[in-house]
């Protein structure tokens, strides 16, 4: 009953693409995965070789609306950037904790970086996904500068989109590696594969099966399998300092 | 991907492409002022920061590290002993950077990017 939470520092860095795929890859580890997207514009049914014009069922919508991909439950829940009560929710739908029976993914879009502050020391692991681009690059002192430093520590990156033909690219993503350490799950090449896909309406892994991309993302989901024992830190109440709590009243 | 390209690594079972033609040394890693300017900024420091807190977490049993699938650095290290090591200077502590000798630091880092790009291990 883990949480992962994927998010980013700027838009079109592929957060809902290794989402998708980091759920693919906990799915086939054997856990029964939930994709929870918080975007009011969302493309994660393309990744998963959907109709675009598919309408994800509400987190709390009944187990006949559900709308199942890859055996992954694919739901959405717009309100629960501006919910207050969100993580305590998760608690009562029994999430939180470790294991994999049930494994919720998060994909965070890139501007809600304080929801996905507020989440991430709730969850067993935190992907940053990163471009090797100086205007991703450019943003970090700021996204260092306004975390925590727990949240900084907990949290894990993944460079997509690296073009390794590129001069720039290639300094780029030996810079963050350098930065971050272990901590830089992995790379995952520039793939035209994957955009063609979606072209397709077909799942990255039935297009192009031997996708570079598709490889690389999920040896990246493959390593976050461990953190699935790893419980996140128990909500706290509004007030509190140190009991857990199951109330939503805080 | 080319449909020609796909088929041709279908046929030969490969899952992984490597683009090693595209070698080079990384000397040229000082050219880009974007990097020594992010290196400069106080605010990177956190990640020096993070590795206290990570200590702090796991002492606490709030956190377990990941598995990393990548193989990288063997241990992360504080930006200041980052800055230090490739300067000759021990570094005991993960003491603040100083400030004045950051410049020589800053290139002593793209210098070690670079002969890690000779060695082929980035």
């Amino acid at each position: 009953m883990a949480v992962i939470v994927c998010h980013g520092l700027k838009g079109g860095a592929g957060i809902t693409f290794t989402s998708a795929h980091i759920a693919m890859a906990l799915s086939e580890a054997g856990a029964e995965v939930t994709v929870l997207t918080v975007a009011p514009r969302d493309s994660m049914p393309l990744h998963f070789g959907l109709q675009p014009s598919i309408t994800l069922p509400s987190l709390f919508a009944p187990a006949e609306d559900a709308v199942l991909a890859s055996g992954i439950n694919l739901r959405s829940h717009v309100r629960a950037v501006d919910d207050p009560d969100f993580v305590p929710t998760l608690l009562d739908l029994g999430y939180l904790e470790a294991g994999a029976d049930r494994v919720m993914v998060i994909d965070v879009p890139a501007h809600e970086f304080a929801f996905a502050r507020r989440i991430i020391p709730h969850a067993s692991a935190n992907l940053c996904v990163l471009n090797a681009a100086p205007d991703t690059l450019a943003l970090l002192p700021q996204a260092l500068g306004e975390a925590s430093p727990e949240n900084i520590a907990r949290t894990t990156f993944a460079i997509n989109a690296l073009d390794e033909t590129r001069r720039l690219s290639r300094h780029a993503s030996a810079f963050i590696r350098e930065l971050v350490g272990p901590r830089l799950l992995g790379r995952i090449r520039l793939d035209e594969a994957v955009p063609e896909a979606m072209a397709m309406l077909q799942p990255l892994e039935r297009y192009a099966p031997s996708s570079a991309a598709l490889s690389d993302v999920r040896a990246i989901g493959a390593a976050l399998v461990p953190a699935l024992e790893t419980p996140g830190r128990p909500w706290v109440a509004r007030g509190q300092q140190s009991a857990p709590s199951t109330s939503r009243a805080a | 991907m080319r449909i020609d390209a796909r088929n041709l690594l279908d046929r030969l079972g490969r899952n992984d492409f490597a683009y090693k033609e595209f070698e080079d040394r990384f000397t040229e890693l000082e050219l880009w002022p974007i990097l020594e300017a992010l290196l400069r900024d106080p605010r990177m420091q956190a990640i020096d920061q993070a590795e206290a807190a990570q200590l702090e977490a796991a002492a606490a049993d709030l956190a377990a590290p990941v598995e990393t699938a990548m193989t990288g650095p063997a241990a992360a290290e504080p930006l200041s002993a980052l800055f230090s090591r490739y300067g000759g200077e021990p570094v005991a502590a993960p003491a603040p950077v100083d400030r004045r000798t950051a410049p020589q630091d800053v290139r002593a880092m793209l210098r070690h990017l670079s002969d890690l790009g000779s060695r082929g291990e980035i």
